[in-house]
């Protein structure tokens, strides 16, 4: 890729502000075929759009509005899910990983016309993202040893990083939006605003016009609780293989539909043209395409998205159950009754597949094959397991004892509003029952999931954290001691960012904690790719957490349309729709 | 009259000081902070959540939020901020409420032209074949929950091989300026929402009235004005639907919360841009101020509906009388 941008590197500087776009090509794998320019595309919000501002709020609706009309200095291709010029074209990193030097397109305007440059890429990691204020910015990650990233104008298009510390894993953070300074100005602290201002910018009842970005699409109009409408971009900077500037559709249309069952009529009467669906939805409609409805229902196997696992508490408040929860020969012993396959088949339809241990299997880069010691569902096996481990049934009542007279029971924490944690929840209950392990049900609902493991106020627990393409992204998850790492919460430092409780880790906690540091600081690729792959082990050997599945993606789209490849959510840097065309 | 009326509307300022309390001491006690989002994103630190919270003012003590909240309201009508929006709840809540307030009065004028001679019919005719079946649809429409005959009537509408499952407009048609084409469009759809949500407020109406009648048309008053000789259709509207009618003027004014709380999961199922919606997001999100403000608008329509019907009553019935 860069190879073949730098031509037009120095066509650009020899034609002074002549753009240099870039040719999105070498997809024929996926099935992209040149398109041609025109029509509308319809989708759905699950709900309205809280703000404007990306930074602003935490909003998927949002993100999927802001992917279409922002960009970062890098981007992810779209086959290999490898970093490739966006914003920047190129850039150089120097020898001791600390300086990361960006060139920027030339030529790129924003939508209202006005010229991208390097102003704009300082303003938006200074003022906005480094902004400890700004409610979805991002600070915590550019400060690295409690020491902060510098961010330097070299000159109008070149920018430069400074880094503490090497941090391998720098580059994925520049796929953060890049905002217009001469819009957002006035809402920074530079224009002379308060900090926690720029979370007032652009709220959802903003003038159209105010929002300027250089994605593919810009906002033209947003009908409140029923549409948001987006129009191409004529600014745009990728091109396809044969110079058709894109995106090649005039208009993008977001219906908002909260409920998923309305999402599916609106979908079968015609009015949205792509949906994705859950496997609940999927032999539905799968039947209806092969009974000739206009419509094709694609599965894709994920990189991104959730693998839902159990956790149990190390610190539990009963000490007999925090003893036997932390021993990772009784969580060995547990997942033997873990009856995957079931619950691929049976919650997941089928579309689903065996998880990998913090990475999915589906990111050549990382993963580690660990499928072997997922081991096999075998309740003899599990029961034995517990018997070894002296968790016996003596009164002879169907449940062991976990000292005298006291049963192995225990509360397993999960959400009822889940399509599929209410079926998990059953399904391990019953086979736990089976080898004497008695299971109460608590649902909560799922927005409580994650503070309810915070708070320690639980037994064993079903959950999910989302998979990432480099490993680095997931630390405050699996590093022990880490702010998410909750099944283990006494190992939490006292302070923020303080020094986690080393000493009372397991000693592979202490390998892995050792391993997540080392990595962060690593430049040296392969060595990298060893310490992840030791730690992939460590987790599937000591199952810190339990995963079950790696759920599938499953999208549906209009026959309509060209080149769609499935949307993977809200992931910034990963936006394959200036490519879809109509037919 | 005047006193009355001005003494009841006096006394609703300590009725809605005493329901703003509870209502805020209850969105308080839920678990869970509005701040909980923040944490579930692995992007953010404490220290990040715990500034919002300042930002918020969601660190002071719960009955300091309460107070200047009451204190804005008071001196400069501002109902607080919106958390999830980012922008005041007045605005929020007034891009919704054009809409809402003309779903639920066709909703409303819906049920009433319907259920109203319905209800007369059927008391009137009490033992007829049609009064029979229409008692029976009357049952029917109190057992099917609105949102249930909404999907019903989407589905059936899919089966069709119609477009227009939801929402108020064809896609094409939500941003069109105005039109008679763009009219055209919106009574296309408006059908499926005012008979989901008209219909439980049909039979309610219906059985209401039936009931009433009957109890009227044994009255003495109707005895003496039919032994006087007067035609039936005198005694019918000039003295049993007169008196038969007062129960529903009361059903109306209770019904004016409705207009907040009735519709949310009609609105989520047929997508409509309404209010309820957004009570149940601020409600499950904490975001205070919305949930705050949308539940004492509530309460407000209940006493304004409330003083509404009593006026009415004393206009409706001449031994209603206030002094």
């Amino acid at each position: 890729m860069l190879k073949r941008t730098l031509p037009l590197v120095t066509l650009a500087l020899l034609g002074g502000a002549l753009a240099a776009p870039k040719k999105v090509t070498g997809y024929g794998g996926l099935g992209v075929v040149d398109g041609k320019p025109g029509g509308t595309y319809t989708l759905v919000l699950g709900d309205s759009p809280q703000s404007l501002n990306y930074y602003g709020v935490i909003d998927n609706n949002l993100g999927l509005l802001a992917q279409q009309m922002f960009d970062g200095l890098v981007e992810f291709n779209y086959a290999s899910y490898k970093v490739e010029p966006a914003l920047a074209e190129s850039w150089v990193v120097s020898p001791d990983g600390k300086v990361y030097t960006f060139k920027l397109r030339q030529g790129v305007k924003w939508s209202d016309g006005q010229t991208f440059d390097a102003d704009d890429v300082v303003f938006t990691y200074d003022q906005i993202i480094m902004n400890p204020e700004a409610r979805a910015g991002d600070a915590a990650n550019f400060k690295l040893d409690g020491k902060p990233v510098q961010v330097k104008k070299v000159d109008a298009n070149t920018v430069q990083f400074i880094l503490p510390r090497p941090s391998p894993a720098f580059l994925l953070q520049m796929r953060s939006f890049i905002m217009p300074k001469h819009r957002l100005l006035k809402f920074s602290q530079e224009g002379g605003a308060k900090p926690a201002d720029i979370n007032n910018a652009w709220p959802s009842n903003v003038n159209e016009a105010e929002v300027v970005g250089t994605g593919p699409f810009k906002l033209s109009n947003y009908t409140a609780g029923q549409k948001v409408t987006l129009v191409k971009n004529p600014n745009y900077w990728k091109v396809d293989g044969r110079g058709t500037k894109l995106p090649y559709l005039d208009r993008l249309e977001f219906l908002i539909i909260r409920d998923p069952q309305a999402q599916v009529a609106q979908f079968l009467a015609g009015n949205v043209d792509q949906l994705n669906i859950s496997g609940a939805q999927f032999p539905d409609l799968k039947q209806r395409e092969v009974s000739g409805a206009p419509f094709k229902v694609m599965r894709s196997t994920a990189l991104f998205g959730s693998p839902p696992f159990v956790a149990y508490n190390f610190d539990a408040k009963d000490p007999a159950l925090a003893k036997v929860f932390s021993d990772a020969r009784f969580r060995r012993a547990m997942q033997s009754a873990l009856n995957r396959d079931r619950i691929i088949d049976t919650v997941y339809n089928g579309l689903a597949s065996l998880p990998g241990h913090g990475v999915a299997p589906v990111n050549k880069e990382w993963y580690t094959n660990t499928t072997k010691q997922l081991g096999t569902f075998d309740l003899k096996a599990a029961a034995a397991a517990l018997d070894a481990l002296g968790l016996k049934d003596t009164n002879g009542d169907g449940v062991r004892e976990i000292s005298r007279g006291k049963n192995l029971e225990f509360d397993l924490t999960y959400a009822t509003d889940s399509s599929v944690y209410p079926a998990i929840a059953t399904i391990l209950q019953n086979d736990f029952s089976k080898i004497g392990v008695k299971v109460n049900l608590k649902g909560i609902l799922a927005k409580n999931l994650l503070s309810t493991g915070q708070s320690g106020n639980w037994e064993m627990i079903l959950h999910a954290f989302g998979d990432q393409p480099d490993p680095e992204l997931r630390k405050p998850i699996w590093q022990p001691g880490g702010a998410l790492y909750y099944w283990h919460r006494s190992l939490m430092p006292a302070q923020d960012g303080g020094k986690p409780n080393l000493a009372r880790m397991a000693p592979w906690e202490k390998e892995i904690y050792n391993i997540f540091d080392d990595a962060a600081t690593t430049t040296d690729r392969s060595k990298r790719k060893a310490l992840y792959t030791r730690w992939q082990l460590l987790f599937a050997q000591n199952l810190p957490v339990t995963p079950i599945a790696k759920p599938e993606n499953i999208g549906a789209v209009s026959n309509k349309y060209g080149n769609y490849i499935y949307n993977l959510g809200v992931i910034p840097g990963y936006n394959p729709v200036p490519l879809i065309y109509q037919k | 009259m005047l006193t009355y009326t001005l003494r009841r509307i006096l006394g609703m300022i300590p009725t809605l000081l005493i329901i703003s309390a509870v209502c805020f001491a209850v969105i308080k006690l839920q678990p869970g902070s509005f701040t909980d989002q923040y944490l579930e994103d692995p992007r953010f630190t404490r220290e990040t959540a715990e500034a919002i919270s300042r930002q918020l003012g969601l660190d002071q003590p719960a009955i300091v939020q309460y107070g200047r909240w009451l204190w804005g309201v008071v001196t400069r009508l501002d109902f607080g901020y919106s958390f999830l929006q980012n922008r005041p709840v007045v605005s929020v809540i007034g891009d919704l409420l054009g809409w809402t307030v003309f779903l639920s009065l066709i909703t409303l004028l819906f049920s009433w032209l319907v259920a109203v001679p319905l209800g007369l019919y059927t008391a009137f005719n009490r033992h007829g074949l049609a009064a029979g079946v229409a008692n029976f649809l009357g049952y029917v429409g109190l057992a099917i929950p609105d949102f249930l005959a909404a999907l019903l009537l989407v589905a059936l509408v899919l089966q069709l091989g119609g477009t227009n499952v939801g929402g108020l407009f064809s896609p094409a048609y939500i941003d069109a300026p105005w039109s008679w084409a763009r009219v055209a469009d919106l009574l296309k759809h408006l059908w499926i929402p005012v008979l989901a949500l008209g219909l439980e407020g049909v039979a309610g109406l219906m059985r209401q009235m039936r009931a009433s009648t009957l109890d009227v048309l044994t009255q003495d008053y109707i005895r003496t004005a039919r032994a006087k000789g007067l035609p039936q259709h005198r005694v019918i509207w000039r003295h049993a639907v007169r008196n038969a009618i007062n129960p529903l003027i009361s059903l109306a004014g209770l019904s004016l919360p409705a207009l907040i709380s009735g519709t949310i999961i009609v609105s989520i199922v047929l997508s409509l841009p309404t209010i309820g919606p957004l009570l149940y997001d601020s409600l499950i999100n904490k975001d205070q101020y919305t949930a705050l403000t949308l539940l004492m608008l509530s309460a407000f329509l209940l006493l304004v509906g409330n003083l509404l019907a009593d006026l009415a009553l004393a206009w409706a019935d001449p031994r209603v009388r206030y002094t």
